[in-house]
């Protein structure tokens, strides 16, 4: 099995997100290496290894540091704000080897040429924030931070900041706004951050993962990195499993394989031995997948060209006693609660949605109601199509449509039984 | 200074315009006549593309994009859609969604019949809702000010007030709370939204959400009667449009006059209106009988009485009458009562000021003048005089632009902080009766004064300079004024405040002046010169027209008891003024909305003035009585109507040569006229000279200077406004209240030059150690001089 | 031109005597007005006794013969004289100038002004021919004021009838709403009954009884 960013904590379960056994493991022999490198050379590396962003939009990591606008100063933000329905995986590499994290976040501001980087973590996760603070209090006691990075002459300061608790700050310009200390509400893009980001400058923001996984690439080299996995989804990615399997839990994978393979042989199958219904593949956001997708490959690309994504990895599986408008519900409810409430078709669309949604479970639909779920979700995203389109600033409404286009895709028929038994058939 | 910007080329709905690179598409369309609906952008503030009403679609690479007009800037060769299916669908979407949770109380919504959100829905929106859930609720209108209210069910989050009160006011009062669909305007706990420009929020508010108390329910849009004139209540002279109704003034509304006021008011321009509506106002003449009472008469009998008085008086000899005012008058009514009391009454006495001013010749002549536009393009602003903030708003949110959103250098110079202060790059300050030092040291640029004089010499510089407090000498801004002229590509803004002290010195209404900005080669007495005269019985009687010396004169009392002393007064006004109440013969004027005319800005700018409301009563024109009075004397000063006076202005004053009512009242002229016009001279240059006084050593000084809401009479007779003046205090230095064993809210008892008050204490840190504010006009008389002693009451 | 056509017009003459008159001897007899009748105004209130003016002022915008004068007012806190935020304080109506076609009645939002089949209005002078709200509104018992007493040619009855057309046409100007009777109750009313051709049914507005 290959390993890249949990090796770690599956050896030395008790200790690995200590110092002494980070650099035990061969941590920071990396970042000695990476600062007698040209900062040009570390990002060409990233840019062989094919790194794609593990945040949810899979946009390859070394051609989005080569936007970088050349404006001083120039800031790398980690968006650890991990709040997508499903996802816990950031959390573990934030717990339990937070080190891995900060090792990547210094050698890529060294490579991007920041003095300041930011982690912008979520404010419900209280212990890892308590965790990625430790561990850079750890690294500026060694000097591995501060005015002198490991005796280079290179300086870096790292600041770790907990947000108010708005999944929306998990969108890169919302964070950046939440970081200035302004309300969480996605800028108008462009300018782009890495022309324009925080504070009006150059700024990289990359999720917790992606840079987890650069020291491993400055080891071992992008190509190395480059020979794992099937192409367009190079190297590990780690899926959070959860809903009705067997075997919920987060899994480093080398992705390739089916989704028959993930739910039930890495999953272990349903529970109770229960039929799969559907399931969320790169979460709350995503389209749903139902049995016909189960013999496709789990790859970036293969995902995306069956009109889903992989998002951040987080797979929700539901199984046959799963009433699917409560679903759509539940997944509705969320983004009309984390709305920021900025753009009109998000702030009073996802609220209808919900109001209809809720009524329909409650056994007051109304035949026209599918139709008029659909419409509402076409003037939210026009068209209702994947990639999406949007008449919001960002994805955040179009995003809370893609249950009910699933609904209305697979699950027609049980729309129309909940108005027509005045409730859920299955409850 | 940026070149002129290139056209680009674009295509909107296959038609070719040509606009400036950089313009936004929702303002580009225009030139194709192209109209996009929109509630959040605003053509004066930034956009935020949030209502997402703007919806357009883009040829691009990738095909066609959907995106909003307001964020886009027009580039080269783009290909616009407003018409596409996708695009109408889409609009009406986003139009459907704002009115989910809009309540339908249009019939009692101040805003229904001029509401953008009812007209978009007229005419585009869907014929009935799809809606049948439980629209959004909050309580109906929470006031967050004195003169705002708040209906959040109306609101639809656009954001306009919100970005006003932050990005051009600069008092960021109001801000959305929560998020999401429970998203809402609110102002802060315990902190209301008093800010000086609230009423603009009103304005540009696209539906019903705030709404002015002093317009409630007071008339439908369909009912109002509308004029462009100009606003009466500062020397900026912002554009307006009265608005009535049943002949009673209801609103005042910003129209934006791209070079005065961009379309803001401040509220005591907007809400200043009800003076007109006022019932103390006078509808009829008033003599004084043989009891010394001053009663009702006719017209014919008033007329007869005052002019018998003032033949009499002009009889005893020549130059023993004398005129006040005429700064708040239009040109027209000021250029007749200069003729009636230099021809009539054969005096020089002549004075629209009232020793709080500027010299007159430096008013009408300074040279280079700036305009107000002028801050646009300027790289550094000098600010040394009154706080913009209190006396002149609209003026305060022009330089405010310059030093925020244009970048540009703000110096302000002045005895305590003002409103400009938190966006200026360098703040001075100084005590009273030391600007001469603080002048000397600046000019000199040493030491930590070195930054600042490094920002004056970054050009273009606009110069705003008037006198900071009661106590400046006005020879100080002078010397300020002959420092800043020699700044590089420097133009001075010379400050004062009566609305139109500018016009009254271009008409001569100065003892120095004649009309036309020509010296007076045989000056008569000032305002301080001719109450001397009345209390020395030099003078025989006054003509007073609009102005109430016994308030407003520096040294109150000293005016109170010359008129006293006076033979024999006739007021003009529109109320019985303090002064007006020591008259022999009072005769009741129309005032503003009910005369036509034009009045000159401070930066020069002619614009005019117009007739809506009849006025109460037999109230007349002031040019009208004075006419009257004239031929009741054997004379005549060709004042047959306003028009005809606005004709003999331009042919007596070069530089209000073209300037004609014509002229002012259609096209590009509606926005005024810069007198000296292109055509104009200008017969009087004055280049201010550095003979300011030497400074003054004392122990304390003080500082008295006028804030936006106080007791004057205008203000007082509306009752908006009259309630938000606040209590008199002392502001005193920390400093000094230690030295003088007091705390903030005790009392003290100051005595100066004119009177003495009681007041509570304020601790005022900003001030310089030395010195104690009293805001001026609230009650507290203490006279013009700059020494004060203090004393803590027990 | 034939010989006899100077009397062949009598023959139309002859005709119409012997067929039935259609003259009315007003004032002796009255005849029956059509259900839709446009007779003097009234201001309803709610059957709680709330005034259903808001002084929205709609029917003084919209009257052709701008005889109708509305001022709002905000609604005092404690003591409110209509639902909601607004109520018109003063209501007048020219009598003389009105040319009752009840464009009025359409155009208000809240039912509140309606016409009765009472035209019989005479006055001596031009003052009393503007109603005001003494003479137009109400009671909350449902008792409708006339300037006039009744007499043999004033029948105050008349004033309870209202024109019943109004909302079968107004809600979004829906063919769905024709021949449906929707009338949200009045005091001393409560909801009128249905006109000919029209259901009993309230309509589907939803209109609730308050």
């Amino acid at each position: 099995m290959t390993r890249i960013l949990l090796s770690r904590m599956e050896a030395h379960p008790s200790d690995s997100h200590t110092l002494a056994r980070y650099e035990a493991t061969g941590g920071y022999a990396p970042l000695r290496k990476a600062l007698g490198m040209a900062p040009e050379d570390i990002v060409a590396e990233v840019k062989a290894a094919n790194l794609r962003g593990r945040g949810g939009a899979s946009f390859p990591c070394g051609v989005k540091w080569g936007f970088l606008a050349p404006a001083e100063p120039r800031y790398l933000v980690i968006n650890a704000d991990e709040s997508e329905p499903g996802t816990f995986k950031d959390r573990q590499l934030l717990e339990r080897d937070p080190h891995q994290l900060l090792e990547g976040i210094i050698i890529s501001s060294f490579a991007l040429g920041v003095h300041h980087a930011f982690v912008y973590v979520r404010g419900e996760y209280p212990r890892p924030a308590r965790r990625i603070q430790a561990a850079i209090d750890e690294a500026y006691a060694a000097g591995y931070l501060g005015a002198d990075v490991a005796g280079s002459g290179y300086s870096l300061d790292v600041t770790v900041h907990l947000g108010g608790g708005a999944y929306i700050c998990g969108e890169e310009t919302a964070l950046l706004n939440s970081l200035e200390g302004r309300r969480g509400e996605p800028r108008i893009k462009p300018p782009f951050p890495a022309v324009e980001g925080l504070y009006a400058k150059p700024t990289i923001v990359n999720n917790v993962e992606t840079i987890s996984n650069i020291p491993w690439i400055v080891e071992h080299g992008g190509a190395a990195y480059d020979a794992i996995g099937p192409e367009g989804s190079r190297g590990t990615k780690l899926f959070s499993l959860s809903g009705h399997v067997r075997k919920p839990g987060n899994y480093e994978l080398v992705m390739g394989m089916s989704w028959r393979e993930m739910i039930y042989d890495i999953g272990g199958g349903i529970r109770d031995g229960n039929a799969l219904k559907a399931w969320i593949p790169g979460g709350a956001s995503a389209p749903w997948f139902v049995e016909e997708h189960l013999d496709t490959p789990v790859t970036i690309d293969d995902i995306a060209s069956n009109l889903s994504m992989i998002g951040s990895g987080a797979i929700v599986v539901m199984d046959e006693t799963t009433c699917m408008v409560k679903a759509a519900l539940r997944v509705v409810r969320f983004f009309s609660h984390e709305s920021c409430g900025q753009c009109t078709p998000c702030r009073e669309g996802t609220t209808w949605l919900q109001q209809v949604l809720t009524r329909l479970e409650a056994g007051d639909g109304r035949d026209i109601d599918l139709d008029l779920l659909l419409d509402i979700s076409d003037n939210i995203s026009p068209g209702l199509a994947w990639p999406p389109g949007m008449t919001t600033i960002c994805p955040l409404g179009p995003s809370a449509v893609s249950p009910i286009t699933s609904l209305a895709k697979y699950f027609k028929d049980e729309v129309v039984a909940h108005v027509h038994e005045g409730g859920c058939p299955l409850a | 200074m940026p070149s002129q910007p290139d056209l680009v080329t674009f295509t909107v709905d296959g038609k070719e315009a040509q606009v400036p690179a950089g313009t936004l598409l929702i303002e580009a369309v225009k030139a194709a006549g192209v109209h996009i609906p929109h509630f959040c952008y605003h053509p004066r503030m930034k956009p935020v593309g949030m209502c997402r009403m703007c919806l357009v679609q883009v040829e691009g690479p990738r095909g066609m994009m959907l995106g909003t007009s307001c964020t886009m800037p027009v580039t080269e060769g783009m290909v616009v859609h407003t018409d596409t299916d996708t695009v109408a669908k889409a609009q009406e979407g986003v139009l459907e969604f704002l009115l989910l949770n809009h309540p339908l109380d249009c019939p009692v919504c101040d805003r229904g019949g001029e509401c953008p959100l009812q007209d978009q829905t007229m005419a585009a929106g869907p014929g009935e809702s799809r809606f049948v859930e439980e629209k959004r609720h909050y309580p109906k209108p929470i006031p967050i000010s004195d003169l705002v209210l708040l209906d959040r069910e109306r609101c639809i989050l656009c954001a306009r007030c919100t970005r006003f009160s932050d990005e051009i006011s600069g008092d960021p009062l109001i801000e959305f709370k929560d998020r999401g669909n429970a998203t809402q305007v609110n102002t802060f706990p315990d902190e209301p939204f008093a800010s000086y420009f609230s009423g603009n929020t009103v304005q540009i508010c696209p539906v019903g959400a705030l709404t002015a108390t002093p317009y409630r329910f007071r008339a439908r849009p369909w009912d109002l009667e509308a004029v462009e004139s100009t606003c009466p209540h500062c020397s900026v002279g912002c554009r307006i449009s009265v608005q009535a109704s049943r002949n009673e003034a209801l609103r005042f509304l910003g129209v934006d006059n791209g070079p005065v006021n961009q379309g803001w008011l401040c509220d005591k321009g907007r809400f200043g209106f009800e003076f007109l509506n006022s019932g103390d106002r006078l509808d009829t003449p008033l003599v004084r009988d043989e009891d010394g009472d001053l009663v009702e008469a006719s017209w014919a009998e008033a007329l007869d009485r005052a002019a018998a008085g003032l033949s009499a008086a002009a009889a005893e000899g020549p130059g023993r009458l004398a005129g006040l005012g005429g700064a708040r008058s239009t040109n027209e009514e000021a250029y007749a009562f200069g003729r009636f009391v230099r021809e009539t009454l054969g005096s020089n006495h002549l004075d629209a000021q009232l020793g709080d001013g500027l010299d007159p010749r430096v008013l009408a002549g300074i040279t280079p003048r700036a305009a107000i536009d002028d801050l646009e393009r300027a790289r550094t602003v000098l600010v040394w005089a009154p706080d913009l903030k209190e006396e002149l708003p609209v003026l305060y949110l022009r330089v405010r632009r310059a030093a925020t959103e244009l970048g540009a250098n703000l110096v302000v110079v002045h005895p305590r902080a003002t409103g400009l202060d938190p966006v200026a790059t360098h703040t001075l300050r100084y005590r009273p009766g030391a600007g001469t030092e603080m002048l000397r040291r600046l000019a000199d640029g040493s030491g930590d004064l070195a930054a600042v004089r490094a920002a004056l010499d970054e050009g273009p510089v606009v110069a705003i300079i008037g006198r900071p407090g009661l106590g400046d000498d006005p020879r100080l801004a002078e010397a300020v004024m002959a420092f800043a002229a020699g700044l590089p590509d420097a133009a001075v803004l010379p400050v004062t405040r009566r609305s139109n002290v500018y016009g009254a010195a271009d008409m001569g209404l100065a003892p120095t002046l004649l009309p036309g900005r020509v010296a007076n080669d045989a000056p008569g007495r000032d305002a301080a010169g001719i109450l001397e005269g009345l209390a020395s019985g030099d003078l025989g009687g006054l003509v007073l027209l609009g102005s109430d010396p016994a308030t407003d004169y520096v040294e109150p009392q000293q005016a109170a008891a010359a008129l006293d002393a006076a033979g024999f007064t006739v007021a003009i006004d529109l109320f019985l003024t303090p002064s007006a109440a020591k008259a022999d013969v009072v005769l009741p004027a129309l005032g503003f909305a009910e005369t036509e005319g034009t009045v000159t800005n401070l930066e020069g700018r002619v614009q005019k003035v117009n007739r809506l409301l009849p006025g109460p009563g037999s109230a007349r024109p002031a040019h009208e009585i004075l006419e009257d009075l004239a031929r009741r004397m054997g004379g005549s000063i060709g004042a047959a109507s306003a028009e005809a006076l606005a004709a003999e202005i331009a042919g007596t004053a070069p530089a209000y040569a073209g300037i004609t009512w014509e002229a002012l009242s259609w096209g590009a002229g509606r926005e005024g006229i810069v007198a000296p016009g292109p055509e104009g001279s200008q017969p009087l240059a004055v280049a201010p000279e550095d003979h300011a006084p030497p400074p003054a050593a004392r122990d304390l000084v003080l500082h008295q200077a006028r804030v936006l809401y106080d007791r004057g009479t205008l203000t007082q007779a509306g009752p908006s406004l009259a309630k938000l003046a606040k209590e008199p205090a002392a502001y005193v230095h920390p400093e000094d209240a230690t030295r003088f064993g007091i705390k903030a809210g005790a009392a003290v008892r100051l005595t100066g030059s004119g009177g003495s008050a009681e007041l509570p204490v304020v601790l005022d840190p900003s001030l310089v150690a030395g010195t104690v504010y009293v805001p001026l006009h609230l009650g507290a008389a203490l006279g013009a001089g700059l020494e004060i002693s203090m004393e803590a009451v027990t | 031109m034939g010989l006899f056509s100077p009397i062949a017009g009598f023959g139309v003459t002859l005709k119409q005597m012997f067929r039935k008159r259609v003259t009315a001897q007003y004032p002796k007899e009255k005849r029956v007005k059509p259900q839709r009748f446009h007779g003097r105004h009234v201001l309803n209130r709610y059957p709680d006794g709330m005034e259903k003016c808001i002084g929205c002022e709609l029917c003084a915008g919209i009257c052709p013969a701008r005889c109708i004068y509305v001022r709002g007012k905000e609604n005092p806190k404690d003591a409110p004289v209509s639902p909601g935020e607004r109520y018109g304080f003063v209501y007048e109506i020219n009598m003389l100038r009105c040319i009752f076609c009840a464009m009025c009645v359409e155009a208000c939002p809240t039912e509140a002004i309606t016409m009765t089949h009472l035209f019989e209005m005479s006055v001596t002078t031009r003052d009393d021919a503007i109603y005001t709200r003494s003479e137009l509104l109400m009671s909350p018992e449902g008792d409708v004021p006339h300037p006039q007493p009744p007499s043999k040619l004033i029948d105050l009855d008349e004033l309870k009838v209202a024109d019943g057309w109004m909302r079968a046409t107004a809600p979004a100007g829906r063919a769905a709403y024709e021949g449906v009777r929707g009338w949200t109750p009045t005091a001393g009313a409560g909801h009128r009954p249905p006109e000919r051709g029209q259901s009993g049914d309230d309509g589907a507005d939803g209109e609730e009884d308050a």
